[in-house]
């Protein structure tokens, strides 16, 4: 087993470059790049949670991202209530939305929970647009002030940077430590198969209900950070084509891991503004990777599925970056 | 484990410290040295469901930044317009602006495409303190008033009246509705149920679709069942040809009318003889002879039309139109300010524009209208033998 | 409600949901044979309509040629696809798979907006001429085309299926895919053939329709989710259960539109689906999976 000081390096190394980045980084833009980053990450490490430890398959999340955005906005700018107020309603909201889902959906396997779940996401969308009073409908929801705790205003690019990360790095070491523990062991027991974990004196049904509210607790989250960073949503950010690329980045990411999902989606969400993010970059080629970004994105998604088939994950994995003593034992067998 | 979770703590702690204890200061938008050239941004859907519009709209951009800065610039500067691609998209409309905004420096922000995307942009452009001047026609974006932001098109709540008058005029006062639930839509929507009582008009029937959706019959059937005197219709994409056709096909006499949305050469074309008869109303860029072939407006447009087919070989539609005015009337106010200037300075020059003669028709703002447009741009239209001709003819 | 209203509604709703089918019909038989969900499928319809317009138009092809050379032309896309970006993934495992054809679906939509424009294209009726009145409701003539190649699908299909080897050995495929290999089967020919089957199906679905409603490079999604909805509202990996189940769709969302309000055609047609998924999950006409220990 590697000595704890290495271990620690190969998480603690990453953490720390996340945390620094603002220090390093001048343009505006960039930073603002990379907090929306940040917010993707968020909602795939309950998605890694969910799907690549307990194996089920989510289409809809995106629907729980506009719970938590809309709630956050209406209980701070129709409610008067304080950002953490809106945050932790953001997040409740969401859970229950989860909560009202995955019990009746429980039942379905693979395909048909994926049907259910993208079914949920659709109807989250049509509410969003017909709720006007909620919600502001088709014309989104305006004047979403800044994320603001006992007076003090996280206006800069850098502030909202480092609240987005150190609530996305706070998530994953909560699931980190939920992996570590019986909860991790009966998720992959569940993942692998039911009967069987059922059979070992897991009880699936509690398990997969609350693995499911936790995702759709991160996404809320997730949602309402969105929200306050950028001031105006609307109901065409939350579709089913976010949720499948949402799914996408965890898949990307692979399974068994919250690293991999993490990686997957920082650089699937930086892809389309490489040319940005990148300096020096000459403008004819900064131009053509932007009239050809969507298509580089989906090839990208093929090509990395072909040639990484334990995502990103599994490269982390060879890379030797990253092994537990679960994974070890299991390698050994 | 334990020290793993503590040591991430400890690192988010003490680095929000850190950034709580400060950062650079926002700098103010400069305006930039005499020499280099002024950059303007443009946020347009060159992808997305948007990208027919926002086709029309880079062509003019492009053909008429290159006429601008052939003449001189202003004052003897080069402008640049950097384009970014919004794909229809609100999150990528925003990004976007963001990008525009702080890496670019840009002065003033023309777009978005759609209705929705200048929305979204709204906030960015407010928290900047540059104005917006949008080619999108929803109602909302000068409803909701923001000083910064400024509109092209003729809005729905302009529109939407001068048409119920003109189907008054017809003796079709039970109105049957079809839009689309999407924003231009549902805008145009809520303006004309706002508008009927004063038309005189009542609706008879109210049917709603999804853009996308690729059968309208069944609404249709709804409408004709109520007994209209006519069909109004609101949209502004290919659905109007799918509604086109579905009335032919069930047999519906009753006329079909409808408005900027539909005044795309893609309507009349994609309902071949479907679209015969169609009623619109828009501006007089479909026909420039109605402004009267010695005034001003007709040289203008004419030329425009002209240089845009020369290069792109097609005639310019109404969007074309719309980013031409919106590049116009802003380099117009920028000619009119002294070589350093603020953003404050070039927001109310461009509220002060008065008698702007554009695509769109004549502009004059002012501190409560940034839409500059009256009745007198908009014209009626039928739709004959493939073309537009004027109603009466 | 007169007979001829409710009728027209009907015939609307049998327009849409023969759309639907063919999507579905697409979508069921690359998961019978894979396990997969192929998230291209509403790319296939696209392409139907964007290739043939482009070989009536660019390439000055008569009508039918042109129907001919789009649908076999997507047919082709189909199956370069599978070899390129599925076939390589050994392991087969369908999620992987799912998420390949989620990147292939965002290329081809975008190569295609490249390649075409992104103007919505229009397409002549393959016969010209006013709509049949039946019985008070009017059926345009396009319509029996479409209701015409659904039913030839369907009885191509089953033909393929009982009939021939080839179409026996996909069967087999379907239900064991080791057991078929046993036996000599060419599995991997069988899924080549399975996306080749389905890109058919989807562009046939694509013209079809395009004279009704023009085609432009990104009227894929839509179609994608309404057929896969009806494929799962049918039973997934059932071709009955496809078509069936996008004939039903379509009613429901027409006679939503008649009864209750043409705002809530869409949820409406979504709880029913998943009331029928909570209700029976394995769909109308599925099998009840029965897990394997």
């Amino acid at each position: 087993m590697r000595r704890p000081a290495v271990r620690l390096m190969s998480y603690g190394i990453p953490v720390l470059l996340v945390m620094v980045a603002p220090l390093l980084v001048e343009d505006r833009f960039v930073l603002k790049v990379l907090t929306f980053v940040g917010i993707n990450a968020l909602v795939v490490v309950g998605l890694a949670l969910l799907f690549g430890y307990a194996g089920q398959v989510s289409l809809g999340h995106a629907g729980f991202v506009g719970l938590g955005a809309y709630t956050s906005a209406y209980a701070t700018v129709r409610l008067g209530w304080p950002w953490l107020g809106g945050m932790a309603a953001a997040a409740l909201v969401a859970s229950l939305g989860g909560l009202l889902l995955a019990l009746p959906s429980l039942r379905l396997r693979g395909h048909y929970l994926a049907m259910a779940t993208l079914g949920f996401g659709e109807i989250m969308f049509i509410a969003f647009v017909e709720a006007e009073s909620l919600t502001g409908g088709v014309d989104g929801f305006t004047g979403i002030q800044f994320a603001s705790v006992a007076g003090f205003d996280f206006r800069t690019p850098a502030q909202n940077y480092w609240l987005v990360w150190g609530v996305t790095l706070l998530a994953a070491a909560v699931a980190y430590n939920i992996v570590r523990l019986r909860p991790g062991r009966a998720m992959r027991a569940l993942h692998g198969s039911e009967l069987g974990a059922r059979a070992c004196g897991v009880d699936i049904v509690r398990l997969k209900v609350q693995v499911f509210v936790l995702s759709a607790a991160l996404a809320g989250l997730a949602g309402a950070l969105y929200a306050h960073l950028v001031g105006f949503i609307s109901p065409s950010i939350f579709t089913l084509h976010f949720s499948v690329i949402l799914l996408a980045m965890t898949v990307l990411g692979g399974t068994n891991s919250i690293a991999g999902p993490v990686v997957a989606a920082s650089l699937l969400t930086l892809l389309p503004y490489v040319d940005a993010v990148l300096p020096g970059v000459p403008e004819s080629v900064a131009s053509f990777l932007s009239d050809w970004e969507t298509d580089i994105y989906g090839l990208a998604i093929i090509v990395v599925m072909l040639f990484a088939p334990g995502g990103v994950a599994g490269l982390l994995r060879r890379a030797g970056v990253r092994r537990t003593r679960v994974e070890k034992g299991r390698e050994a067998a | 484990m334990r020290m793993r979770l503590g040591v991430v703590c400890v690192a988010v702690a003490s680095l929000v410290v850190a950034g709580i204890s400060g950062c650079a200061a926002d700098g103010e938008n400069g305006a930039g040295s005499a020499e280099e050239p002024i950059k303007i941004g443009a946020i347009l859907s060159e992808t997305g469901s948007y990208a027919g519009l926002g086709e029309s709209e880079i062509n003019a951009i492009q053909l008429e930044v290159d006429a601008i800065n052939e003449a001189g610039g202003v004052n003897g500067r080069e402008i640049q317009v950097i384009i970014e691609d919004d794909g229809t998209d609100e999150a990528r409309a925003v990004a976007a602006a963001t990008k525009l905004i702080d890496q670019d420096e840009v002065v003033a922000i023309l777009g978005a495409t759609g209705t929705g995307q200048t929305m979204a942009v709204r906030n960015e452009v407010r928290r900047a303190g540059i104005p917006l001047v949008s080619m999108a026609g929803g109602s909302v974006i000068t409803d909701d008033f923001d000083p910064l932001v400024f509109q092209t098109p003729w809005p729905n709540r302009l529109v939407v009246p001068y048409i119920l008058d003109v189907m008054a005029e017809q003796g079709w006062t039970e109105v049957a509705l079809i839009t689309d639930a999407g924003g231009y839509g549902k805008d145009g929507r809520d303006v004309i149920l706002g508008a009927v009582d004063e038309a005189g008009a009542t609706i008879v029937a109210d049917e709603t679709f999804n853009p996308g959706d690729t059968d309208m019959s069944a609404q249709l059937t709804k409408i004709r069942a109520a007994e209209p005197d006519a069909i109004l219709m609101w949209t502004a994409g290919s659905e109007a040809v799918t509604i086109a056709k579905n009335r032919v096909q069930l047999g519906i006499d009753m006329p079909l009318v409808g408005g900027p949305g539909i005044a795309r050469r893609e309507f009349a074309e994609g309902a071949g003889g479907d679209a015969e008869g169609v009623i619109l109303a828009a501006g007089k860029i479909l026909l420039p002879e109605t402004y009267g072939e010695d005034t001003e407006a007709y040289q203008v447009v004419t030329d425009f039309i002209g240089r845009y087919e020369e290069r792109f070989g097609e005639q310019p539609d109404i969007f074309a139109g719309h980013a031409y005015d919106a590049l116009h009337l802003t380099v117009e106010a920028l000619k009119r300010l002294p070589a350093e200037f603020t953003s404050e300075a070039l927001r109310d020059e461009i509220e002060a524009t008065e008698g702007f003669v554009g695509m769109d028709g004549t502009f004059t703002f002012s501190a409560d209208d940034h839409n500059g447009l009256t009745e007198d741009d908009l014209f009626t239209y039928r739709i004959s033998g493939g073309d537009w001709v004027a109603l009466d003819e | 409600m007169e007979l001829s209203e409710l009728l027209q509604f009907a015939v609307a709703g049998l327009k849409n949901g023969s759309v639907y089918a063919l999507v579905a019909l697409g979508f069921t038989i690359v998961f019978a044979s894979t396990g997969v969900i192929n998230f291209a499928q509403g790319e296939f319809y696209m392409l139907g309509g964007m290739l043939s317009v482009f070989a009536l138009q660019a390439l000055g092809f008569p009508l039918v040629l042109a129907v001919v050379a789009g649908v076999l032309a997507t047919t082709a896309i189909g199956v370069v696809f599978e070899l390129l970006a599925i076939r390589p993934r050994k392991d087969g495992d369908p999620l992987a798979l799912i998420i390949i054809t989620v990147g292939g679906s965002i290329l081809l939509q975008s190569l295609t907006r490249h390649a075409l424009g992104p103007d919505e294209l229009p397409f002549p009726a393959f016969t010209p001429g006013p709509s049949i009145l039946v019985a008070g409701a009017a059926i345009e003539r396009q319509t029996l085309w479409m209701w015409a190649l659904t039913a030839a699908a369907v009885v191509a299909l089953t033909v393929l299926y009982r009939r021939t080897a080839f179409g026996k050995a996909m069967r087999a495929c379907a239900i064991d895919r080791d057991g078929a290999r046993l036996m000599g089967v060419d599995t991997r020919m069988m899924v080549t053939a399975s996306f080749g089957l389905a890109a058919m199906l989807g562009a046939l679905a694509g013209i079809a329709t395009t004279p009704l409603t023009q085609t432009a490079f990104n009227v894929g999604a839509r179609v994608g989710l309404k057929g896969f909805a009806a494929a799962i509202l049918g039973g997934l990996g059932n071709p009955v259960g496809a078509v069936i189940g996008g004939l039903l769709l379509g009613l429901i969302e027409s006679l939503s539109v008649a009864f209750l309000s043409s705002t809530y055609k869409d949820v409406i047609a979504l709880v029913v689906l998943l009331l029928v998924l909570f209700v029976r999950p394995q769909g109308i006409l599925g099998r009840r999976e029965r897990e394997k220990v």
